[in-house]
Parts: C-alpha cells; structure tokens; sequence
C-alpha cells in the first residue's frame, strides 16, 4: 500500500522549493502590465482620452528611444539583462530548503537542519563540560561545524566533544549525510 | 506536499528571464554597436508615422486584438495562480461497501484526517521535547498521505523526537486497522526559538 515512489516524491518535493512565491509576483506583475495594455488599446479604439498613454504614443516612444544616447541604452539594457540572469538563475537552481529526509518503512520523515544543529550544539557542550553559548553550530549541505570559544584559562577537551559529535552523527540516517568538524576559536571567554 | 505544479513555475519564472536577458542584452549590445545603432535608429524613424498611424484609428482593429490578447493572458495568469497551492483533504480514508457475503461493511465508510488530527495530536502532546503537533492530510498520486509536522523544544535530538512519533504512528496504524502513508516534519519554529531548551537529557 505504501509506496517508496510517493515517499521518494513527498520528499523531493518537500526538500526543494517549489518557486511559487517568485512565480506568483512575476504573474500579477504580468497582469498588471497586460491589464493596462488592454484598457489602453480599448480606450483608444472608443477614442475615448487613455489612462496614462495611448497606444499610438508608447509605440511612437519605444520607437524614439532607438536614437537615445548610447549610455543610457546601454545601462538600461544592460540592468534589463541582469534581471533576466537572476531570474533564469533562480529557474534552474535546485533551491534546497535546508531539510534533509529519512525513510524507514512505515514513514518518511524531513527534519530542518536548525534542529540537528541545536541538537548537535546540545551535545557539544555536554561532552565538552562547557556552557552552550560558547557552542556555535553551522550546517550546511554536507558538513556540520562546530565552533567552540573555550573559557579563558581551561582547555577545552576537543577530542571528546569531536568524538561526541561523530557518534550522534552516525546515529543519523539522514540524506545528504554530515560530517562533523570541530574547531577551536583563537579567543576565550571570561567565566 | 501540496500538488502544485513546480515545472510551471520554473518555466514562468524562466521565460520572464531568457525575454528581460535577450531583450535587454539586444538593447545593450545594439547601443553600443555603432552601426547597428545607426541602421536600427534609422528604421525607428521609418517606423515611425506608419506605426502611429495604424494606432491612432487607422486599423482599429488591432487595438481590439491586443484587448482580446491582453485578456487572455491575464485568464492564462490568473487560472496560473490559483492553481498554487492545492492538495489538501479533508478526508483521510475511505472504504466502500463491499457486495455480497464476505464483505465487511454494508455501507461506506468515511474516515475524516480530523480524527488521525485528534487522536495523534492528543498522544504527541505528552512527549515533553515536542512544543506542537499539527497533522493535515494531502493528496498526492491518488493517495491519501497524512503529514505530521512537529515543533521541537530546542536542542532536542531529532532522531528521539522521530522515534517518538513513530511510536504515535504505530499506535494509530493499530486502531486504524490500515496503514495509511505517513510524512513526518520536525522542524524548529518560531515557538521552539522562544521556549527553552530542554534541560533533561
């Protein structure tokens, strides 16, 4: 009944974005744009006065910039063009989500990488003996790093908290796995 | 979790792309080109009293086509918007009534997610690591797939919480009698940042 294929979509679908936020706005920018062509070309042909302007004039316009300087074409041109890279660039991105899954047979679960990077600082500092604000950690797509700022005058045991860190890790199943880095920052805090 | 259509979005968002790029690439190069300046600013000026000619009453028929154009494109748009987001349920199961002797059911029978919603939400709101519980159902490939999305108290592990509410799940799948396909969510909110972490570990 269960199918790993729905669970392999839910959670392709779920770790992705969807870009329908981007999507939306160019959309009720388009209709804007086309909502305002369409009065205009309907007031022009009742020959009634236009909104802001009438077809005739925003074509006789268009047709004038052709001879405008070559400067303000350019950067106009030129900023238009660097729109459209974004854009095409935000198309084609895989927009990852900051998620990562894990199947068992029953159920498919997405865990946020904000919560494996407080669970992981929570065991940092309890295998380090150190308070839990001298632990800062960052997850990215493959690699947790954990930095530690040692009290001033201690030494901070690194070897147990890498090792702490290690074995969490490899109680995940998650999909892209981590790996673990420790690191010491050069300064101390005052206790 | 939602059916949303996400080639469609990235198309959108991708042909509004590639017109502003070659559009604005075109501008940019042909200006700074000389000779193409010339010649294109030279046929603008030709252009110019046919163009202005043909819309100011001339031809009234192309203003008619561009409203109509214009129309259509703003339904296209709009059938494009609302179609975002859609896939939820509100029922979680059903069971038609069978025929004949061996058959469970006389009738048919109608399970609503309001209940997988109560039942799971009550037995997950014990587990101290776990701040809320929101369970929704959705439609996805004809199936119904019920979504569990649980806020965690900070610095919990994960893999406790999953444990947790796989237990919740088995329990559930018992008095169901069936398995329905399951999604879990664990993630760290807004009501996680502001509670406290836990303190037993």
């Amino acid at each position: 009944m269960t199918t790993p294929g729905l669970y392999r979509r839910v959670v392709r679908r779920e770790t992705h974005s969807s870009r329908s936020g981007i999507a939306i706005v160019l959309a009720v920018l388009l209709i804007l744009v086309f909502a305002w062509i369409g009065v205009e070309a309907v007031l022009a042909a009742l020959k009634q006065p236009a909104l802001l302007a009438s077809p005739k004039d925003a074509a006789v316009t268009i047709l004038d910039a052709a001879s405008a300087p070559v400067g303000l074409l350019t950067a106009a041109g030129a900023v238009v063009a660097v729109i459209g890279i974004i854009l095409i660039i935000v198309a084609l991105a895989p927009g990852r989500r900051g998620r990562r899954s894990a199947s068992s047979d029953r159920t498919a679960a997405l865990v946020d990488d904000r919560v494996i990077a407080q669970s992981i600082a929570g065991t940092a500092s309890y295998a380090g003996d150190i308070e839990p604000d001298q632990v800062k950690v960052t997850v990215g797509k493959r690699s947790v790093d954990v930095d530690v700022t040692r009290t001033s005058g201690r030494t901070a045991d690194l070897r147990s908290i890498q090792e702490a860190v290690d074995d969490e890790l490899s109680s995940y199943d998650y999909s892209p796995s981590l790996r673990g880095k420790v690191r010491l920052s050069k300064e101390g805090t005052v206790a | 979790m939602t059916s949303t259509n996400r080639f469609l979005n990235r198309l959108l968002v991708f042909v509004v792309g590639l017109v502003l790029l070659l559009a604005g690439g075109a501008v940019a190069a042909g200006a700074l080109l000389a000779d193409v300046k010339k010649n294109v600013s030279q046929s603008a000026k030709d252009a110019t009293q046919p163009t202005s000619d043909a819309l100011s009453g001339g031809q009234p028929w192309i203003l008619w086509v561009t409203a109509v154009a214009a129309l259509v494109l703003i339904l296209l748009l709009l059938w494009f918007i609302f179609r975002q987001g859609r896939g939820r349920t509100n029922t979680l199961l059903e069971v038609a009534g069978g025929e004949g002797k061996g058959s469970p059911t006389g009738g048919t029978l109608t399970i609503d997610a309001k209940v997988a919603e109560q039942v799971l939400e009550e037995s997950l709101a014990r587990d101290p690591s776990i701040v809320s519980v929101d369970v929704s159902a959705f439609e996805v490939k004809k199936e119904n797939v019920l979504r569990i999305t649980a806020q965690t108290r900070r610095g919990v592990s994960p893999i406790e919480v999953r444990r947790s509410i796989d237990r919740a799940v088995a329990d559930w799948d018992a008095l169901l009698g069936t398995a329905t396909p399951v999604v879990i969510q664990i993630t760290g909110g807004l009501r996680s940042q502001l509670t406290g972490t836990s303190r037993v570990v």
